[in-house]
């Protein structure tokens, strides 16, 4: 469904990609883990568009869209979240995520009529809404409800482009243990046939929901395989108890 | 004629003397930006002003009396303008202090008429450096020679403050990154109110330089507002070398449109500003890398 | 987003009556002050529905407003159009034009966004005042009125031509209106807000900004044939950026992505410097100090300023919808 092909990328003297192949079965529910400046964010940056690769292609279901921009790729079914709250703060929590399930439908440019009331819109925030637990917040102002809410939004936002791939840059990063488990639950009970990339911090939380585990140190990827194999891998705990600890 | 050197000559001191004009009145509205994110649209408000106070003043202290007292006239107005309207609109962000201060236009055009009237005023040029002097075979004006050496010499003089002093740190350091500076223990406030005091007088310091070559009019502070935003714009906001440049592409280029391309003239720069943010759209040499 | 509140509707429905009641019983000079408001009423709209909701503060806009006034006048004089084909000819020229300068300036945000806008009304400005053809500093006169007289009516009388100026007005209020409860007006709002992720959703950000400020160049283009109609002379100052910066101060005034606030400021803003230049030469300078009085307020202009004491009294939800817009 996803597949990078010897993905690299340097800002200078410093390689934050090296070599990176990976490659996700359609449904597969992949965390990638690894240290602060492993290179996690830059990877997604490059698999969405906004970044562009050194060298090494990126294939989205099939095609080669290593050379198409931002939108075009979002228009094929590659939605992302940011780790940072990336949200329209101004309006309601169902206008955000219309405005997103729109823009995804192409009717972005429309003239005609107000997608906002269009059924198939509605259904869709109606649907996202009750996927990342929003409903009861639909109406309110974005900048009036709390932290954890927009984090939720943030994925909503996501998923209200009705993707094919999503990638999740921490999602519950900055949240409590308690919300954070909360989003686990949520994220299990997404449809099995969304292919989901995740970046995460919590080894067990990631446990919890990977079907398959990447590891990234220094841009490079050092695991790829089930999540039983990484539990027991030394390397794994070597990172993760090394650099990884003080982050 | 363009064959004859003199002609080169003779253009080139014209562009770098509006260059030197232009950039004495960009460097402060341009490290103001950078520090403090907003354009102070006044700014050429304060060199009307400037012009006012040197015209008036020299008819009793002499040239030199309004040359340097209008400065410190227009320093003691900014630092008025700073506490009564700027600072207290910091909160409210960029946006609102643009806007006080395009209302400062209005009420700075109609307050030079009512106390100074709407007819031009004439300023003399000090008797030594009145005249012309012969320079590789063209006699020039010595009072605009006089202004070329001035902009030269506050350039040098910022370059060296801005490049070797604490204060020129901690202003980089600010227009860099306003919030490491605060964390790096610089009092941001003091700073901003130095640099917008220092950078009014400045623009004040040019209006008194252009009193004698402009006629003082109570609209000038507006006619000079477009070509020094274009300035900023073109080189990089922010940027001490950005104003430089900026300076020296707008007072060749519009020099050498209206004496080769007299048609064409007035479009040509801004021909050249829609140019540059096509195809740089954060200047020549923005502030911030 | 865009609602129309019952505060917006009633506002709306009080300006309307009152604009019918005055041009019922005004003589000369008032329906003369009326067409002058409706112009700059069409404008302001044309400038909130981008800056206001869009984010993208134009200072180009005095200049498609001039192109309109100088395309309909060369189109009626020298093509020999009649008055409406030249409209439109006028309008599709300010459109497109808007179009080329919004795609062009898409890239660029803040100050850089208003400098290149700027860039482009100056070009216009001095490629109008320099060319020969179109009377240059002089400007051009004869702009004929559109000739209603199959409907009955004479638009050569002062009180036919401000009914016809405010009618047009309510079509660019419906024109501006329609687009912001669309499907580009619903992306223009979340650009304002968030440009990167709008991109990230699949949005061609460019097509979306050109698109929008087209359709505010043809409201600036309809503004432009109205004011040649209105005085039948057009001259280069229409186009300078002074224009473009009265109608700014015009929607601060008013209240920026209100929609409806803007043409309340038109209203106050003409009638105020008619009043204020009958007994002082310096009404600039009131402009000015209320202007600031205005930013160093908080306040979101007039209308801004009603909206958020109106939903202080009611109860919650109100509230919401009160400050649901840009």
């Amino acid at each position: 469904m996803l597949e990078t092909r010897s993905l690299s990328k340097s800002f200078g003297p410093i390689q934050v990609t090296r070599n990176v192949s990976l490659k996700l079965e359609k449904g597969e529910r992949r965390v990638i883990l690894g240290p602060n400046g492993a290179g996690k964010t830059t990877l997604f940056n490059q698999l969405v568009g906004e970044l562009r690769p050194d060298s090494g292609t990126i294939h989205l279901d099939g095609a080669d869209v290593t050379a198409l921009r931002v939108a075009d790729r979002a228009r094929r079914g590659l939605s992302r979240s940011y780790q940072k709250n990336t949200l329209f703060d101004g309006l309601t929590i169902a206008e955000n995520l219309g405005l997103a399930a729109a823009v995804a439908l192409g009717k972005g440019q429309g003239l005609w009529s107000d997608p906002l009331q269009s059924a198939e819109v509605r259904e869709t925030v109606r649907d996202v809404a009750a996927q990342v637990d929003l409903a009861p917040h639909l109406d309110a102002r974005v900048d009036a409800v709390s932290y954890g809410i927009r984090r939720q939004l943030e994925v909503g936002i996501a998923l209200a482009t009705r993707p094919k791939v999503i990638l999740m840059d921490e999602p519950t990063s900055g949240v409590g243990p308690e919300m954070s488990k909360g989003f686990h639950r949520l994220l299990k009970a997404l449809p099995r046939d969304l292919t989901i990339l995740i970046i995460e911090h919590d080894m067990d939380l990631a446990f919890d929901v990977a079907d398959t585990i990447t590891v990234l140190n220094y841009g490079e990827v050092v695991f790829d395989g089930l999540p039983e194999a990484a539990r027991g891998s030394s390397l794994l705990k070597d990172i993760y108890l090394g650099a990884w600890e003080d982050a | 004629m363009t064959t004859d050197l003199g002609f080169w000559v003779l253009q080139t001191l014209n562009a770098l003397q509006l260059s030197m004009l232009l950039f004495l009145l960009s460097v402060g509205l341009t490290v103001i930006f950078g520090l403090m994110h907003f354009v102070n649209l006044a700014h050429g408000s304060l060199y009307a002003f400037g012009a006012y106070v040197a015209a008036t003043l020299s008819g009793t202290l002499g040239y030199w009396g309004g040359f340097l007292l209008a400065p410190l006239a227009v320093a003691v107005l900014g630092a008025g303008l700073y506490f009564s309207l700027i600072q207290s609109q910091r909160r409210a962000g960029p946006m609102a202090q643009v806007l006080v201060t395009f209302g400062l236009i209005f009420v700075a055009v109609d307050a030079t008429r009512l106390v100074w009237g709407d007819l031009p005023i004439g300023i003399a040029i000090p008797s030594f450096l009145d005249g012309q002097i012969a320079l590789l075979g063209v006699e020039y004006p010595i009072y605009r020679l006089f202004i070329i050496a001035l902009g030269l010499a506050i350039l040098a003089l910022l370059t060296l403050v801005l490049t070797r002093t604490q204060v020129g740190a901690m202003i980089r350091a600010g227009v860099d990154n306003d919030r490491m500076a605060a964390c790096l223990g610089i009092n941001v406030e003091r700073m901003f109110f130095l640099v917008f005091v220092v950078g009014c007088a400045l623009a004040g310091l040019a209006g008194a330089v252009a009193a004698p070559v402009l006629s003082v009019t109570p609209d000038m502070g507006l006619q000079i507002l477009i070509p020094t935003l274009i300035v900023i714009v073109i080189g990089g906001l922010g940027s001490l070398r950005g104003a430089v440049a900026g300076s020296l592409i707008f007072g060749f280029v519009q020099t050498f449109g209206a004496v080769l391309l007299p048609t064409l003239s007035s479009v040509l720069i801004y021909a050249l500003l829609a140019a540059v943010l096509v195809t740089r759209p954060e200047g020549l040499l923005p502030a911030k890398g | 987003m865009f609602t129309h509140t019952p505060l917006r509707l009633a506002t709306l429905a009080l300006l309307a009556a009152a604009a019918l009641t005055y041009a019922a019983v005004a003589g000369f000079f008032g329906l003369e002050i009326l067409a002058e408001i409706a112009i700059l009423a069409i404008l302001v709209i044309a400038l909130d529905l981008v800056a206001g909701f869009g984010g993208m503060v134009s200072l180009c806009h005095g200049a498609l407003l001039g192109v309109g006034a100088y395309a309909f006048t060369v189109a009626a004089n020298d093509a020999g159009l009649t008055a409406l084909p030249a409209m439109i000819l006028a309008i599709a020229l300010s459109t497109a034009l808007a179009f080329v300068i919004g795609a062009v300036c898409a890239r660029s945000t803040g100050i850089y966004f208003i400098m290149a806008t700027l860039a482009f009304g100056q070009m216009a400005y001095s490629f109008v005042f320099q060319s020969p053809l179109y009377g240059g500093d002089d400007g051009l006169s004869g702009a004929p009125r559109p000739d209603l007289s199959a409907l009955g009516i004479d638009l050569t009388d002062s009180r036919a031509f401000a009914l016809y100026a405010l009618l047009l007005v309510a079509l660019a209020y419906a024109v501006a209106a329609a687009t912001l409860r669309s499907g580009l007006g619903r992306s223009l709002v979340g650009l304002h807000h968030n440009e990167k992720r709008l991109r990230a959703l699949g949005l061609t950000v460019w097509r979306a900004k050109a698109t929008a400020f087209a359709i505010s160049g043809a409201l600036a283009g309809l503004a432009g044939c109205l004011a040649a109609q209105h005085t039948q002379y057009v001259s280069p100052g229409l186009l300078s950026w002074t224009v473009s910066g009265e109608a700014l101060v015009v929607v601060i005034l008013g209240g920026l992505g209100t929609l409806v606030g803007p043409i309340l400021g038109a209203v106050l803003f003409v009638i105020l410097k008619h009043e204020i230049s009958a007994l002082t030469p310096y009404w600039h300078a009131i402009v000015g100090l209320i202007l600031i009085a205005v930013v160093m307020s908080r306040a979101n202009g007039v209308f801004g300023f009603l909206e958020t004491r109106l939903a202080a009294r009611k109860p919650q939800p109100q509230v919401k919808e009160a400050k649901a817009d840009a």
